[in-house]
């Protein structure tokens, strides 16, 4: 964005912003359109393109090839060579006017949902195949190969095209739906990745530590150096994969690092209130499961609260379970239109431990007089 | 160049005023830890330009340069942000200055060169873009030239007359330029129209009683007033009040 020259009139200055304005929404709308377009996008390639073209050739030549293998020798010619020619020319034809169809079909073909867009494009190509058979035999009896437009192989003709036509096409319109859903399931898995980590390094966090640690660089290295440190190790227990089973002291550890660095962000509004019990030194817990709810306490509670507050965080063992309950206290209602509820932040919690324990743990939520509390419990020595 | 720092975080703040001093030529003519408070050290000491986070507890930062732009001569804004995609998005589209942190010392001073004002459209329309569209916290009434800022919960009713809403609070009025079909829209799940001229906090009604001359009229918990409430608008009226929680 140039600033236009000062001798300009202002009211061209004014046209010129809004109409950069406008471009700028447009390229935005259009880019999420491409990106739908290539999400969304059916699931058949696109035949319009040169060397898929190329591709429905060669697999049509193969099939010629294995066509004339099987036919039974003295039906067309005298020579196999002469044989295969006549079946090449015959199934390319089919071929390629099959690939013309399916390009100019396939926008309307790519708007149905999956299967009817197969069942169709499996029609259209079964048609194909008729038309051009009927397109054959009619060349024939214009070049006097044969007498007659209904030679009495007519309907033995038409029979063994379509059939052939309708395994192979069949096939390959199978083929080219599993590999879409495959690459679809690749993607939604990637997606539901980089979800998963989003969920457990918050970008707001990530960003405003740094600014900190940027501005204690300055006035106190120390504390500065122990920041890092602290967000070294708890990157690391955020980035590794592995879904392990940690002592109980482990986990408070981390959570004791995490509350560090939002007590240098948040100063005196952030107040801590361990009671931790007696632990069998066997009692485990998933890794990363007491910071994501001291997490989820802060940014629902401590954050929005101008005077801040204090976020209580009782663990006890009883009867082989582990029990945890963190309470904070929450901000006024407010006119928001579509708050997330502190107990959303909590669902990738709730289905890691479903798939770790089952139905053998539990994560229960309550908001009473302005508290709002969430309540764990959990197996003490991992599965059962 | 006098600037206001406007951050929930304390060494946040610390950084700006440090950038700044290493730059030069800035004075920092104060500091606020959220939006209300930026609104009215704004209006107190005429700053040139506000360095403002978006997310702070109580009034956000977009909200509070939906208040500052109604000033008469209001300041520039340079937004800071640590991640807010969708506010970020709406600055891009807007031509909205913003500063990402960390924040660094280059970054700073050119936005602070060219720092530009905002419009009150802009404002609105990235308060709109949000994630969480909200509704203000707060109603900006202007005084003498000042800005006051009135709590919602504050607001008995909103009564309109030609030109301006009245903003009646238990202890005062205030006039606003601002259409009851607005209001109406922002705040409609904490409000009741009960005529085409008014709009009600529902939490303030004691009452709905039939006058002697045969019409329905609002009457409050906390105000000697009554409303009428018009013809079409009766039905929805009684409805709400049947819905009303008991003792509420």
């Amino acid at each position: 964005m140039s600033t236009p020259p000062a001798t300009l009139p202002p009211w061209i200055a004014r046209l010129r912003e809004r109409a950069e304005r406008i471009e700028a929404s447009l390229n935005r709308r259009l880019s999420a359109a491409a990106r739908s377009a290539e999400d969304e996008g059916g699931f058949l390639p696109n035949f319009c393109r040169g060397w898929v073209v190329f591709n429905a050739a060669i697999a049509a030549e193969l099939l010629a090839v294995l066509v004339t293998l099987l036919m039974p020798r003295q039906i067309l010619s005298a020579s196999a060579g002469q044989d295969l020619l006549l079946v090449s020319v015959f199934v390319q034809w089919v071929a390629l006017t099959g690939t013309a169809v399916l390009c100019l079909a396939r926008k309307t073909l790519n708007r149905l949902p999956n299967i009817r867009a197969l069942g169709a494009a499996f029609l259209l190509l079964l048609l194909n195949t008729f038309v051009v058979s009927e397109l054959a035999i009619w060349l024939l009896w214009l070049l006097g190969q044969i007498k007659t437009a209904r030679p009495d192989w007519y309907t033995d003709f038409h029979l063994l095209t379509l059939t052939v036509s309708a395994i192979a096409n069949g096939l390959l319109l199978r083929y080219f739906l599993a590999k879409h859903e495959l690459r679809q399931r690749v993607q939604s898995e990637a997606r539901a990745r980089m979800q998963a980590l989003q969920s457990r390094i918050r970008p707001h966090f990530v960003f405003n530590t740094l600014n900190i640690i940027a501005s204690l660089t300055r006035s106190d290295p120390k504390k500065a150096e122990t920041a890092i440190e602290d967000m070294a190790e708890l990157f690391r227990m955020m980035l590794s994969q592995d879904e392990n089973l940690v002592p109980v002291k482990n986990e408070i550890d981390v959570a004791n690092k995490y509350l560090a660095l939002e007590q240098l962000r948040l100063d005196s509004r952030l107040q801590v209130q361990w009671d931790v019990g007696k632990f069998p030194r066997k009692a485990v817990m998933p890794v990363l499961t007491l910071q994501p709810l001291l997490e989820n306490a802060i940014r629902h509670g401590i954050e929005n609260l101008a005077s801040g507050g204090t976020v209580e965080a009782r663990l006890w063992e009883n009867a082989d379970r582990i029990h945890i309950r963190v309470i904070n206290p929450l901000p006024p209602p407010r006119t928001r239109r579509n708050v997330p509820s502190p107990s959303e932040g909590l669902d990738t919690i709730r289905q890691r431990f479903r798939n770790q324990y089952g139905e053998a743990a539990t994560l229960e939520t309550e908001e009473r007089e302005g508290q709002f509390i969430v309540n764990v419990v959990l197996p003490t020595r991992g599965d059962e | 160049m006098r600037v206001l720092i406007v951050d929930d975080e304390k060494l946040a703040r610390e950084r700006l005023k440090e950038l700044l001093n290493d730059i030069g030529g800035y004075t920092v003519v104060g500091e606020a830890m959220n939006g209300a408070e930026a609104v009215e050290k704004a209006s107190e000491l005429n700053p040139d330009v506000l360095l403002m986070d978006i997310r702070m507890p109580g009034m956000d930062g977009l909200e509070a340069a939906m208040h500052l732009m109604g000033m008469e001569n209001p300041p520039s804004v340079i937004f800071t942000t640590a991640y807010d995609q969708h506010a970020l998005d709406a600055f891009e589209v807007n031509a909205v200055d913003y500063l990402l942190k960390p924040i660094r010392k280059d970054r700073l001073a050119n936005a602070l060169t060219k720092a530009k004002k905002l419009t009150q459209k802009q404002a609105r329309e990235i308060s709109q873009a949000r994630a969480e569209p909200q509704a203000r916290t707060h109603i900006s009434v202007h005084l003498r030239g000042n800005i006051r800022l009135v709590p919602l919960p504050d607001v008995v009713y909103f009564l309109a007359d030609s030109k301006y809403v009245a903003v009646r609070t238990r202890a005062e009025e205030h006039l606003i330029e601002d259409s009851l079909v607005n209001l109406e829209k922002e705040f409609g799940d904490r409000f009741l129209r009960i005529h085409r001229n008014a709009l009600v906090a529902t939490q303030s009604i004691k009452g709905i009683e039939k006058s002697p001359a045969g019409t329905w009229q609002v009457s409050f918990k906390e105000l000697d007033t009554r409303l009428d409430v018009s013809r079409r608008h009766t039905a929805a009226v009684r409805r709400w009040a049947r819905s009303r929680p008991k003792g509420g």
